[in-house]
């Protein structure tokens, strides 16, 4: 009797334990993408030097991609990681684009001025893009094959030595097993 | 006049059609809408939430109901860039369906078992009220009650035999009371009857347990105390008394663990609130500064590194700053004052990452845009970037000795395309390297290491006082190292500027996988030298990297 009493309150008690384990471990904000190993969306950008470009454009190259805003503290801490990455893969078939998301283009800019970023940046007018890619915490990163397949998610802040070891990845193909995660800030 | 008749009938005709179109079209997009959750927003959906994000995803479910999509086929696409999660309510397939099928199941395991514990109760119930009392012992209770006299019992005796003798004297009063409201004309006969009934088989039930125990006892003489019970009252059950001991104690172990858990579980998933959000309560556990509490150690670790900042006292104000950074690796001016300690020492790259870092938590701190502008303009030459730092401080700072002098550097950065002139001047110069305090040497890697190497690591080779411990004393960071690479550490390098090395020093190098010495992470190769320390001067300190974090 006292065994029967005992098995049926664990068995009510563990599974609201179980229940408050895994509200608590889990982070609430974050969505796991289900892009990761599909066909990237195809969008065009206006960059900041008035140019349009086309995803279409970097077919049969590496392609980096990156979300951002001049008020994310995330995005600003890895904006010189971002370049010093740039800088070391730029002579390879690889490509950076920067979309800025939820800014003005005025701060846009100054953000691209103060940090000295010299690939090419453009703005997502309408939040499209950034839909597209399932974008909900910023910075986030996408790494995109030569046939236009996304490779890799990172969301939040990525280290130089990171972007282009998954760039390399990236150029040959390989699809990585999970998203990564580093410091983010929630979008508007 | 056709044609007049043509416009009129389209004015009739057309125009309710479009204007019934319209809200139609917001009606399905608010319908679609509610139905997707916000992505920014704590349950919110697309249609209620104010969020710029919300607004977006309004626009394009408008956009693809105009363009003639279904609404499913609308929901497809959220759910093909964000998953099942931005689904409101969740499908009825695979793992989503367990949303619906749990609540109900759960709902029936309640009443099912609440219906299990009612019968239980009502049955052990049951034989208590419809009990037949032996009428011996009611003619028992009659005469004992007639006769009971003012019973003086141990009143401070716990045991059952002395609880269940005070149930009896009880039951004997009450039915004295009884009598006597009878006699006094206040009860009726019938109520009389019933309730003396009631309380007879009521002092039949406790003694026939009093007689129970005087046969589980026989030995033991009627006054003596029976052995202390934790349940007196206990009628029916045996077993219980037994096992309530231990299903204490399970109880308790199992409200330890559960608080333990969820105390654990709490500190570890609970993070520090982002700068700027503030707090209302403010605890360790929000990450805000209660009065006397972590804050404080905090700021007071942070005074002595500024006090051995301004002493320049580098080793001490880097272990300080070290030491704040390890309690909350989000101040501000820890991140600034290390940067001030790198700037100083020539480390133009750490330098600016951490003015950077701080400034990425507070964007308007002025020491942190000072050291930006400084690394900016003295270490990278960047004039451009050096010019926009300080002109933000600018905006900041009120007029005084301190403006005046960012605005005497602003006046003194050469405009682009101009030389540098100034800059020669301000920049100290490298201390000339001599073979005399420099530690030379070979640093390979250990070919069992090898594959492992990541492409990108950066090398450092850093130089230790023997026995301090601590902060380095000098720190060389190679770019791309190609192994085996001869290395050499001097005076140069020397992490207080102007400070020649000397003495004996502990030297290891770190092949580090994102660059950030003030960071560990897997990956990171380590080694050293196996004769540590050696006298500066030194040639051949061989080393050879065999050390993998994991």
């Amino acid at each position: 009797m006292a065994w029967r009493r005992l098995i049926i309150t664990l068995a009510i008690i563990a599974p609201v334990l179980w229940l408050f384990a895994f509200g608590f471990q889990r982070d609430s904000h974050y969505i796991k993408s289900p892009l990761l190993a599909k066909q990237a969306s195809p969008f065009t950008v206006t960059l900041f030097d008035g140019r349009k470009v086309t995803l279409n454009d970097f077919r049969g190259k590496a392609v980096f991609l990156n979300f951002w805003s001049s008020w994310c503290p995330p995005c600003r801490e890895e904006a010189r990681d971002l370049e010093t990455a740039w800088q070391r893969v730029k002579d390879k078939n690889m490509v950076f684009l920067g979309v800025a998301l939820q800014d003005t283009d005025k701060d846009s800019r100054a953000f691209l001025q103060e940090f000295g970023i010299t690939y090419p940046n453009g703005k997502d007018e309408s939040g499209k893009i950034s839909v597209d890619y399932g974008t909900w915490g910023i910075p986030e990163s996408f790494f995109i094959d030569p046939q236009g397949r996304i490779t890799y998610k990172h969301v939040g802040g990525i280290r130089a030595a990171m972007v282009t070891a998954k760039l390399e990845e990236a150029s040959r193909g390989i699809v990585s097993a999970a998203e990564g995660q580093g410091d983010y800030q929630s979008i508007r | 006049m056709f044609a007049t008749l043509i416009t009129i009938l389209f004015l009739v005709i057309a125009h309710p059609v479009h204007a019934a179109d319209a809200p139609d079209l917001e009606d399905q997009t608010r319908a679609i809408a509610s139905e997707l959750r916000c992505v920014v927003c704590q349950n919110l959906s697309v249609a209620d939430s104010p969020s710029d994000t919300a607004k977006e995803m309004r626009a394009i479910v408008r956009e693809q109901v105009a363009a003639g999509k279904s609404p499913q086929e609308i929901k497809d696409y959220f759910v093909s860039k964000y998953g099942e999660w931005v689904l409101l309510a969740p499908t009825t397939k695979g793992f989503s369906l367990l949303a619906w099928v749990v609540p109900f199941v759960v709902l029936i395991a309640g009443l099912a078992l609440g219906l299990i514990f009612l019968r239980g109760w009502t049955k052990r119930k049951k034989p208590d009220d419809t009990k037949m009392v032996d009428a011996a012992l009611l003619a028992r209770v009659r005469k004992e009650a007639a006769a009971a006299e003012d019973l003086s019992l141990d009143l401070e005796d716990s045991s059952e035999r002395a609880t269940l003798l005070q149930e009896r004297a009880r039951f004997y009063a009450d039915l004295k009371e009884l009598d006597f409201d009878y006699q006094a004309g206040k009860l009726s006969e019938a109520d009389y009857s019933a309730l003396r009934s009631e309380i007879e088989t009521k002092a039949a039930t406790v003694l026939e347990q009093l007689d129970r125990i005087a046969k589980s006892v026989p030995h033991k003489k009627p006054a003596e105390k029976p052995p202390a019970q934790p349940q007196p009252q206990t009628t029916g059950d045996k077993a219980r008394p037994r096992v309530r001991g231990w299903q204490l104690a399970v109880g308790g172990a199992f409200l330890l663990v559960f608080g333990v858990t969820v105390g654990v579980l709490l500190t570890t998933s609970l993070r520090s609130r982002d700068a700027g959000q503030g707090s209302i309560t403010g605890d360790f556990l929000t990450g805000t500064d209660a009065p006397g509490g972590r804050g404080n150690e905090v700021a007071s670790v942070l005074q002595e590194g500024k006090a051995a900042f301004s002493k320049q006292d580098w080793q001490k104000a880097i272990e300080s700053f070290k030491k704040v950074l390890a309690m909350d690796p989000n101040q501000p001016e820890a991140h600034a004052y290390m940067g001030a300690i790198l700037l100083q020492a020539g480390h133009a790259d750490g330098a600016l990452m951490a003015f950077d870092k701080a400034l990425s938590l507070n964007p308007n701190f002025p020491m942190a845009l000072w050291g930006k502008g400084m690394a900016l303009y003295q270490g990278k030459k960047d004039f451009a970037g050096a010019r926009q730092a300080f002109e933000k401080l600018l905006q900041m700072l009120p007029p005084g000795q301190d403006r005046a002098e960012v605005e005497k550097i602003v006046a003194e950065i050469p405009q682009s395309g101009q030389k540098p002139k100034q800059v020669a001047e301000a920049t100290p110069a490298p201390t000339p390297a001599n073979a005399a305090d420099q530690i030379s040497g070979k640093i390979t890697i250990d070919p069992k290491l090898k594959d492992k190497v990541d492409g990108q690591a950066v090398l450092f080779i850093i130089a230790r006082s023997s026995g301090a411990g601590g902060a380095p004393t000098a720190v060389k960071k190679i770019d791309g190292p190609v192994f085996p690479l001869a290395y050499s550490i001097g005076s140069e390098n020397s992490m207080m500027q102007g400070v020649p090395l000397s003495g004996k020093l502990n030297i290891i190098v770190r092949l580090d996988k994102d660059g950030n010495p003030m960071t560990h992470q897997s990956g990171d190769m380590t080694g050293d030298y196996k004769k540590n320390p050696v006298a500066v001067g030194a040639h051949n300190v061989d080393i050879v990297i065999d050390q993998l974090a994991q």
